[in-house]
């Protein structure tokens, strides 16, 4: 699971382009939206998008986004329980 | 203020305006599901010419018919006096200065054509832009052609953003579910004089506006902001009681329709009859500001019109015509 | 009538601002994010923008850090649209590599340089973009635009191609009193 939530921090930092960003500097359990990492529906979009390219989820209903998205862990959660590669 | 001296309108619906406007007043849909159109997308809901067309092609046939009941010494596609206009996205095969100049190339004027791409408003814009240039004296008429065509390219970006509706879309319905997207092309043609055409009835163009959101890149202001002030500026000098008809955007997106719903409360327009064309001709992008201007104006005998859109980069556009001129 | 008032050239290899060179070390698309540490440094949104918008920001920026004018529209015009992310945002949808990318596509569309400048600097008046093909051509329809309203304008030409291949020529523009 910790090698699981590293893995995705760095996806998430290049993915949404976070310069000068290291995954030690995202906590696993603050939220990434709103207060956090402060992301925007583009970014919420773009996550998606990572779920179904690196691991095989596909989030057809971006409402179910929100549970999912709640921070990285619930993230890596979601995934450990949810992937197909 | 300018004239509209010919238009046409090019669609799945039917070649012409008038075509075109008998469609939608028979109630006929160019909306079709389209499973294997593109490699890879999913199945998407859109109005789409039954053979691929090609861009320059569509574009000369639009601008060439806008011309056809128009008889007069006085105007020329090929004069110096004339520029053209193109509005588009994404143009042919994500070129859109190429095509342009193509199409002045093809009547042989001489003038360097101008695009608008001002995302969705682009046709709206594009109206404003030539407006402008023919009150600054600059030209005697602009030949304003819209036109994009659906590709691989867009349907899987619009899939990306989530923004498709899966069946043909539900403008100002609780029940929508995103936009469908659509391909046309549309020319007006717009003069300094009012240039008589046998048996048609004239419109002129009054006014315009643009404004931007200065809010989010993708998502409308919740306020209406732009779209708002868009509205006040073209209703100076007019009482609302003298508005026939507002041709709303309508996209059938969550935000953008009610982002409209309240710029069109905030401005007092809530209760004028509205037009709403996406269930005709999906979201045909930069040739929607010129069809749906067109085919608002022929619906309205006396009074006046108002077209606006908004797009993506929180961009918002209005124009004001008057339709007894 | 129209009154240049400033104006800023950038090239992959040089600042030019109201006719002075401004001392960079870094060439190409390194040094707009060089510009972007100095003259900006708190809008992270900066590095998730292409870089047809990263120039028109940077010079936006600049142009109205310096002069101390807040322009009410903003238009820019190039000859060859969103190209370069237009390319960028085929790459993620290859035939065999199919993952769309909203982030990449929503800056498939020229305008949205205005759009980002638009909202740093708080600008609800006119922004638009135009394609053409000599710079020359956008100075009537910056006249005309004015012709119709008092404002300050910024406007210019605003290209990228390529990662490194840029230029930008923007101006303040305004009515005389």
């Amino acid at each position: 699971m910790e090698q699981l939530i590293e893995q995705l921090k760095h996806q998430i930092i290049e993915a949404l382009n976070f310069e000068d960003m290291t995954p030690a500097d995202i906590d696993t359990d603050a939220p990434l939206f709103g207060e956090g990492l402060g992301l925007d529906s583009i970014d919420a979009l773009e996550l998606i998008m990572l779920m179904d390219r690196e691991y095989g989820i596909k989030l057809a209903d971006p409402k179910a986004g929100k549970a999912i998205f709640q921070s990285v862990r619930t993230m890596a959660e979601y995934i450990q329980a949810n992937r197909t590669k | 203020m300018v004239y509209c001296i010919g238009h046409s309108i090019i669609s799945p619906l039917g070649e012409g305006s008038q075509a075109n406007f008998e469609a939608v007043q028979a109630g006929r849909s160019g909306l079709k599901i389209y499973s294997d159109r593109f490699a890879d997308v999913e199945p998407f809901c859109a109005s789409l010419f039954d053979t691929p067309q090609d861009f320059v092609e569509l574009c000369v046939r639009s601008a060439q018919q806008s011309v056809v009941s128009l008889q007069h010494s006085a105007f020329s596609l090929a004069s110096k006096d004339t520029i053209f206009i193109l509005s588009t996205t994404k143009g042919d095969n994500l070129n859109l200065l190429r095509p342009a100049q193509q199409i002045a190339a093809h009547f042989g004027n001489p003038n360097p054509p101008i695009v608008v791409s001002n995302a969705c408003t682009s046709g709206v814009c594009a109206q404003i832009t030539a407006m402008r240039l023919l009150e600054a004296g600059l030209y005697q008429h602009a030949v304003v052609v819209g036109c994009d065509l659906q590709t691989r390219f867009i349907v899987s970006g619009f899939q990306s953003f989530k923004a498709l509706s899966p069946e043909p879309c539900l403008p100002f319905s609780e029940e929508r579910k995103g936009l469908n997207l659509g391909e046309a092309a549309a020319t007006i043609i717009y003069s300094r004089e009012r240039l008589s055409v046998s048996g048609e009835r004239c419109w002129a163009l009054e006014a315009g506006a643009i404004h931007n959101d200065a809010n989010h890149l993708s998502a409308p202001s919740r306020t209406g902001e732009g779209a708002y002030q868009c509205l006040m500026d073209v209703l100076q000098g007019v009482k609302k009681e003298e508005i026939g008809l507002i041709g709303v955007h309508g996209t059938a997106t969550l935000y953008n329709d009610a982002m409209e719903q309240t710029a069109l409360e905030r401005a007092g327009l809530q209760e004028i009859p509205r037009s709403v064309l996406k269930p005709y001709f999906g979201h045909t992008m930069g040739a929607a500001g010129v069809l749906e201007t067109i085919l608002c104006a022929m619906a309205v005998e006396k009074g006046y019109v108002i077209k606006m859109l908004s797009g993506f980069g929180g961009v918002n556009a209005a124009i004001r015509l008057k339709t007894e001129c | 009538m129209l009154k240049t008032e400033h104006y800023i050239v950038i090239t992959p290899r040089s600042v030019v601002l109201n006719g002075k060179a401004i001392e960079v070390n870094e060439t190409g698309s390194k040094m707009l994010v060089e510009l972007y540490r100095r003259y900006v440094g708190d809008y992270p949104k900066f590095f998730k923008m292409d870089t047809l918008c990263r120039l028109g920001f940077i010079a936006a920026e600049i142009l109205i850090k310096e002069s101390g004018r807040s322009p009410d529209a903003v238009i820019l015009a190039n000859r060859s649209a969103s190209i370069k992310n237009d390319t960028d945002y085929l790459a993620t949808i290859s035939e065999g590599n199919y993952y769309p990318s909203p982030a990449l596509f929503v800056y498939t569309l020229p305008n949205i340089v205005t759009g980002e400048i638009a909202i740093r600097q708080a600008i609800q008046g006119e922004t638009a973009f135009y394609i053409l093909d000599q710079e020359e051509q956008l100075e009537p329809i910056i006249l005309s635009t004015l012709h119709s309203k008092r404002s300050t304008v910024l406007a210019g030409w605003c290209e990228c191609s390529k990662e490194n291949e840029f230029y930008a020529k923007i101006q303040l523009y305004g009515t005389i009193d």
